[in-house]
């Protein structure tokens, strides 16, 4: 079982290296709920970093159709670098991976629809062999998916989950209504007690969670199940405590589990499980009928 | 001629059903017993799905069914069996969010209609889509005039647009504050609308940040009212209004408008009743609206800071169950409060009136002055000829 890292920086992927052993990186402009992007022609000095660590592209925005010209060129360079794969979200992604020659892999990445495994296995009968699950499934789920299907699967396992996604500037559509002034990157906002973080960029607006997902209690199982892929979210966290936990994660073994999760508990005050343990409800009402 | 646009409902139930194929809806989508992002609505049984399919095709009409949750491993199960009864009451397509349903689908000869909850912006999504068994594309409500044209342009295929409605704050289908915050999961019919809730917004530093009203996601809703000509222009095939929980009233009100502007275009009709049918609609959903992306804009004029400030429609004051041609008496229930003296508009699908309310009588025919008992029958004079299902609503 590897472990991959959405880092925060160029340093952040320095400092995290011996610890890892692939990378996820976004594309500027093309590329949401990312720490930080770089331009195609910046991923050979990426490469030149990483070594023989694997390098997976994140191009996971709502595409428009002024972004499909633009993808399908990046989709075609991205082939002269070594990249494993390519994370999307877009099914025009997919569609364009069909009509070009390259040998990355693609890893559908929807964020919150890979939650059982006809689904999974319906993109992998087109060729699509990485999947990331969803975060808001059961661990239960995704263990019943590893079993049904050959897809390689990416279990996000740490950090902060993204759980909007939109096109409009929510935060900037409210300074401006208001005529209130504010130039940082990152806001929160708060309800009954529990933060969340807000980014409102170019290419609109992402909500995180009030909690750092940390579902290192589940090692054993994952890497028992064959689970392929631990993903650890580096996003507003603290780079020496992020650098901790993947060291942390890096040291344990079958024996020293519950040690590592604690640990990892101990270095935040808002860690969770998520929904590993806990499945969500559909119907509220009584059903009237 | 080109084909003529579609005008596709909202139905909660089989009562909306009616009202919508009877005020003007070509089709309407519904949600069957399982399997649909309406969780706690209603949701129509089988027998009502087949009497409600058997009313609108001897219409000559259409009935859609969602089929449009993101499923987990638990609903797998229930796919095959549903899909199966569905073709066998003779449903004319589903809408789909979850591509596995896809695959099964087409085993039972169903037509397949794509949910805006896949959230399809461009022409290569769409062509994907296309030459996977899909017949018909929602598009994502973040769609300009631009990329439908474009769209259309690019790939032969069934559009369907919203016209009308509430808005998701975000990509559809890309959210799940509802699941965090509340533990209902948004992409399997239990969203809890948390882009309408208000929250306290602060800097990186945790300073707040306050205007006159609180931080919220909310958005204006969508009304193309203005824009329709253009957008049957486009080629759009289907123009959906959005609402399966919205009542009967709301239902008629939206379709019998629109009904009419799309009427009119194809008849070379100059209509000048656009700013009445814009108040009409306003006081309907009692929310602010706009085109909102159709024009590239989604700046902060498509937003909403009201602090839930909605009041309840009181429109809506009753709808006629019967009428007799001798005596000229309407039969009405009532919805909202009415008295002598008030001016009516009564609406249906074939006559729009105006009258002023002089006589009322109470189920036992004596003359009252008010109506102010929620679901009362009472009778009304009305010297011209109403039909079952007409609607009051008073005057502005």
């Amino acid at each position: 079982m590897k472990l991959m890292v959405i880092p925060n920086s160029i340093n952040g992927i320095k400092d995290s290296l011996d610890y890892v052993d692939a990378f996820l990186i976004g594309i500027k402009d093309l590329s949401v709920n990312m720490n930080f992007t770089v331009s195609i022609d910046e991923l050979g000095s990426i490469l030149d970093i990483i070594g023989n660590k694997e390098l997976f592209i994140s191009i996971n925005k709502n595409l428009s159709n002024d972004d499909i010209e633009i993808v399908k060129d990046i989709m075609i360079k991205l082939n002269e670098y070594k990249v494993k794969g390519l994370f999307y979200y877009d099914v025009g992604i997919l569609n364009i991976y069909n009509s070009i020659e390259v040998s990355y892999d693609l890893v559908w990445a929807s964020e919150h629809a890979a939650t059982n495994c006809d689904t999974i296995n319906y993109w992998n009968s087109f060729g699509v062999k990485y999947c990331m699950v969803s975060s808001d499934i059961t661990i239960k789920d995704v263990y019943e998916i590893r079993n049904k299907t050959s897809c390689k699967l990416i279990v996000p396992i740490f950090g902060y989950v993204s759980m909007f996604n939109s096109k409009r500037h929510i935060v900037k559509n409210y300074l401006d209504y208001f005529n209130l002034n504010d130039s940082f990157k990152i806001n929160y906002m708060e309800k009954e007690g529990e933060v969340y973080p807000i980014i409102d960029n170019k290419l609109g607006t992402t909500v995180y969670t009030n909690y750092i997902l940390n579902g290192i209690i589940e090692y054993n199982n994952l890497k028992n199940n064959g689970i392929d892929y631990l993903l650890f979210n580096g996003f507003n966290i603290d780079s020496n405590k992020f650098i901790d936990v993947l060291k942390k994660v890096k040291d344990i073994n079958s024996d020293n589990v519950l040690e590592c999760y604690e640990y990892i508990n101990s270095l935040f005050d808002n860690t969770s499980t998520g929904f590993l343990y806990q499945d969500t409800i559909v119907k509220v009402k009584k059903d009237e009928k | 001629m080109k084909n003529k646009v579609e005008l596709l409902a909202p139905a909660g139930d089989l009562e909306r059903l009616k009202i919508a194929l009877k005020y003007g809806a070509d089709a309407v989508y519904v949600g069957g017993p399982v399997l649909n992002l309406r969780a706690n609505a209603i949701n129509f049984t089988f027998e009502e799905l087949e009497n409600g399919i058997n009313f609108a095709h001897s219409l000559g009409k259409k009935v859609y069914v969602t089929v449009n949750i993101i499923l987990h491993n638990q609903e797998l199960n229930e796919v095959d069996k549903y899909l199966k009864k569905l073709s066998e009451i003779g449903v004319d397509a589903i809408i789909v969010s979850d591509p596995c349903i896809i695959t099964r689908a087409k085993k039972y000869n169903i037509d397949i209609h794509l949910s805006t909850q896949q959230s399809t912006l461009n022409y290569e999504a769409v062509s994907f889509w296309k030459k996977h068994g899909v017949s018909r594309v929602v598009l994502a409500r973040e769609c300009s005039r631009e990329d439908i044209k474009l769209i259309k342009e690019k790939v032969d295929i069934e559009i369907e647009t919203f016209i009308h409605g509430a808005m998701c704050a975000g990509y559809s289908g890309r959210c799940i504050m509802s699941n965090v915050l509340t533990n209902r999961d948004a992409n399997r019919g239990g969203c809890s609308q948390i882009c309408r809730w208000d929250f306290n917004l602060y800097d990186e530093n945790m300073k707040e940040i306050k205007g006159d009203m609180p931080f919220t996601f909310c958005s204006k809703d969508l009304s193309m009212l203005k824009v329709i000509p253009d957008m049957i222009d486009l080629g759009i095939s289907s123009f959906k209004i959005e609402g399966r929980m919205r009542s009967v009233y709301y239902i008629a009100t939206v379709v019998s408008i629109y009904r009419k502007i799309i009427d009119n275009y194809y008849q070379n009709i100059d209509d000048n009743e656009y700013n009445n049918y814009e108040a009409i609609l306003r006081n309907c959903a009692n929310r602010d609206s706009t085109i909102q992306f159709y024009n590239g804009i989604y700046d902060s004029s498509c937003s909403y800071y009201n602090g839930r400030l909605e009041v309840s429609n009181q429109d809506f004051l009753g709808i006629v169950i019967d009428y007799d041609k001798d005596s000229c008496l309407a039969t009405i229930e009532q919805r909202n409060y009415f008295k002598k003296g008030d001016l009516v508009e009564i609406f249906g699908p074939n006559h729009n009136y105006v009258i002023e309310i002089n006589e009322i009588y109470d189920e036992d025919d004596n003359l009252i002055d008010v109506v102010r008992h929620p679901r009362q029958v009472v009778k009304i004079k009305v010297d011209c000829q109403l039909d079952t299902d007409d609607m009051l609503r008073i005057k502005k």
